[in-house]
């Protein structure tokens, strides 16, 4: 029953619809495109000057969005759309930010152990010991083949680690 | 004939070094690994793997890095054949008889079948790509600003042409990584384009935080919470055999494939994926028992992998001759060549003889490599598959986090990345194509300067493009595809994606 709802909620609901939402926010960054291009000069057709190529692409972009939006009254509606990932999908963005945040400031190793332990540890739930072993080993390993083998300069925090 | 014969000969002398064949060697093993694992893909793979070249010599650089191109291309054949999972988008339609095949108990012969297939379509490709890429690059020593221009522009066209799913959302992709393009220093006017004062934006944004974001993580995202992977069969070396039978009916696949391959290959897009829709597609038309198909048809194996790995070969047309990628993957590539000096285009095959010839011999080098090492070894590969999936994922991006880094030891390309990958996953969501965005991302200040600099060239006056007979003809063909691509849409009629099993257009 509940697909068949579904099913129905998608050919017949209200709404908004996916493309008419992706296409209003092509239309969306292409005015933002075209705001922000404003600093250059356009120059003319014979002679254009570097807010030319930006601004005719930014036109472009508009124009498909626009056609995206009238066509896409067919597409599914948004209400329907389904995102079971989502949240899982925000913590590893937002452990990525941590990450990346901290690379620079306290070493590679450190870093990645700490992000793999949270991973791992905390969202995986998996076993302490194996944890630890898989924390420690990617990370002085990954440093050790790309930083020591490789010669990749790797970031090292103040303790020298 | 007898200097290309020459030339190879001396390609070979570079290919067989010692040196050389164990980085093709180890780029084959990599890349079969990379392939295998859900979430890195060739372009995921070669992208981790740039910085790691940046100390080695050019012509080891691009073998390493093609090694792990081609081995990818096989590894997600093998995740496809035995689990149903796709290590790569090339290897979808392998899922469908590959998976049915190993089902029923021929996932030897269906594995044997994709590494024949592979094999001769890589080696046809690498003979395509000798005898096609002097031939196009003396050819291109006669383009100028405006046929550049006319052949971006004719790529793009195509690019809209030939994408796998709605024409639309391939151009405004496509748009968009040309605006990406445009971020940067102008280099005619001096201007910086958007880069509201960061300083690492005045170089432009890289291709390999925008590749392994829209790619790699953008995937992971797609992927996060599922369950982990099915259970693994492990065929013994003695099943892998296929038998007369199973040889007769995939010779026809093999050879249909890899010339359709090829030819697709050398076309904007992505190419390897569409060939391999497009493979299938007709390979189901030929036979005298469609029904089989999506049942275990061995020809549903063996087109679809000979049409993809000889469309990674074509690819490399464009990218040695022109020195104009036709995917992303390309462009990562060509990024590993001019990192170390070298500018891919028409003068390369006259400047580097040793770097093109020699690339082009560890190409048959790497094939049989692909061949000897793979089959062998499946069993030893599919372990990797036996990681937990909740182990694997934190490692990647681990591993895209470190690559990204290394690049240019900043982490503004780490923040590329997630950014990059927070946008692909909503744009995968809402069913858009990403590959054009990187595509389009290298594309872009190509065609910006090209542009300017042909209307520099007549005093402002368009008419220059009609006037030159290569870039007319470019332009032309362009119009009359971007044309074909556009009848569906405004006639509501049925193209060819729908003959091939690709989505429909205008969704």
């Amino acid at each position: 029953m509940a697909d068949v709802s579904g099913q129905q909620g998608t050919a017949h609901s209200g709404g908004l619809r996916s493309d008419q939402v992706s296409g209003g926010v092509l239309i969306a960054l292409a005015a933002i495109v075209v705001w922000f291009n404003r600093e250059f000069p356009v120059g003319t057709l014979a002679d254009p000057g570097p807010g030319y190529v930006p601004l005719l692409l930014a036109c472009c972009l508009g124009g498909i969005g626009l056609v995206v939006v009238f066509m896409g009254a067919r597409t599914e509606a948004m209400a329907t759309m389904r995102w079971p990932e989502a949240t899982r999908a925000l913590i590893i963005l937002l452990a990525c930010v941590a990450a990346t945040f901290a690379l620079e400031r306290i070493g590679y190793r450190l870093t990645t152990a700490a992000f793999l332990v949270f991973f791992l540890g905390v969202i995986e739930r998996k076993h302490p010991l194996s944890v630890m072993l898989v924390a420690a080993g990617f990370s002085l390993g990954s440093f050790y083949v790309v930083g020591t083998l490789l010669k990749v300069p790797l970031p090292v925090g103040p303790w020298g680690f | 004939m007898v200097d290309t014969f020459n030339s190879l000969m001396m390609g070979f002398s570079v290919a067989f070094q010692p040196q050389v064949l164990m980085y093709a060697f180890f780029g084959c093993i990599i890349g079969t690994l990379v392939g295998m694992m859900p979430g890195l893909g060739p372009l995921a793979g070669i992208s981790l793997l740039l910085p790691a070249t940046f100390g080695l010599n050019p012509i080891i650089a691009i073998v390493l890095l093609s090694g792990v191109y081609y081995g990818a291309m096989y590894g997600g054949s093998t995740t496809s054949i035995l689990m149903r999972i796709p290590g790569e988008a090339a290897s979808v339609m392998t899922c469908v008889d590959g998976y049915a095949m190993t089902q029923q108990g021929r996932a030897g012969p269906a594995l044997a079948i994709a590494a024949i297939g592979s094999f001769v379509a890589g080696t046809l490709g690498v003979i395509g790509l000798m005898l096609m890429a002097p031939t196009l690059a003396s050819f291109a020593l006669r383009f100028g600003p405006p046929e550049y221009t006319a052949l971006l522009l004719m790529g793009l066209f195509v690019l809209a042409y030939m994408s796998g799913g709605s024409m639309l959302k391939t151009l405004a992709m496509a748009v968009l990584g040309l605006l990406l393009g445009m971020i940067g220093i102008d280099v005619m006017s001096g201007y910086t384009h958007f880069s509201f004062d960061i300083v690492e934006l005045g170089d432009g944004v890289g291709i390999v935080p925008v590749a392994v974001g829209l790619f790699g993580i953008s995937e992971i995202l797609m992927t996060a919470g599922q369950a982990d992977p099915p259970k693994v069969q492990q065929p013994t070396l003695r099943q892998l055999v296929p038998t007369k039978a199973d040889l007769k009916l995939s010779v026809g696949p093999i050879m249909r494939g890899s010339l359709l391959g090829f030819m697709i290959g050398i076309i904007p897009g992505s190419a390897h994926i569409i060939s391999s829709f497009v493979s299938y597609g007709i390979e189901r038309r030929l036979s005298k028992h469609p029904e089989r198909f999506g049942n275990g048809a061995i020809e549903g194996v063996a087109g679809p992998e000979s049409a993809n790995n000889a469309a990674a070969t074509g690819a490399f047309v464009p990218m040695l001759a022109l020195g104009i990628p036709t995917g992303p993957v390309t462009a990562v590539m060509l990024a590993a060549i001019m990192v170390h000096g070298i500018l891919p285009g028409p003068m390369l095959i006259q400047q580097q003889p040793d770097l093109f010839w020699g690339f082009v011999a560890s190409m048959y080098v790497g094939n049989v490599v692909l061949l000897v090492l793979n089959l062998p070894m499946v069993g030893l590969f599919v372990n990797l598959l036996r990681i937990p999936y909740a182990y694997l994922y934190p490692c990647i991006l681990a591993f895209c986090i470190l690559g990204c880094y290394s690049v240019s030891n900043s982490t503004m390309d780490v923040w590329i990345m997630l950014v990059m990958g927070g946008i692909g996953y909503i744009l995968r969501k809402f069913g858009y194509d990403l590959a054009p965005v990187a595509l389009g991302l290298v594309l872009g200040p190509m065609l910006e300067l090209s542009l300017r600099q042909s209307l520099a060239m007549s005093g402002g006056d368009y008419s220059i493009f009609v006037q030159r007979p290569i870039a007319v003809t470019m332009l032309v063909l362009g119009l009359v595809l971007l044309g074909l691509a556009l009848k569906p849409l405004i006639f509501k009629s049925k193209d060819w994606r729908s003959s091939v099993g690709l989505d429909d257009p205008i969704d």
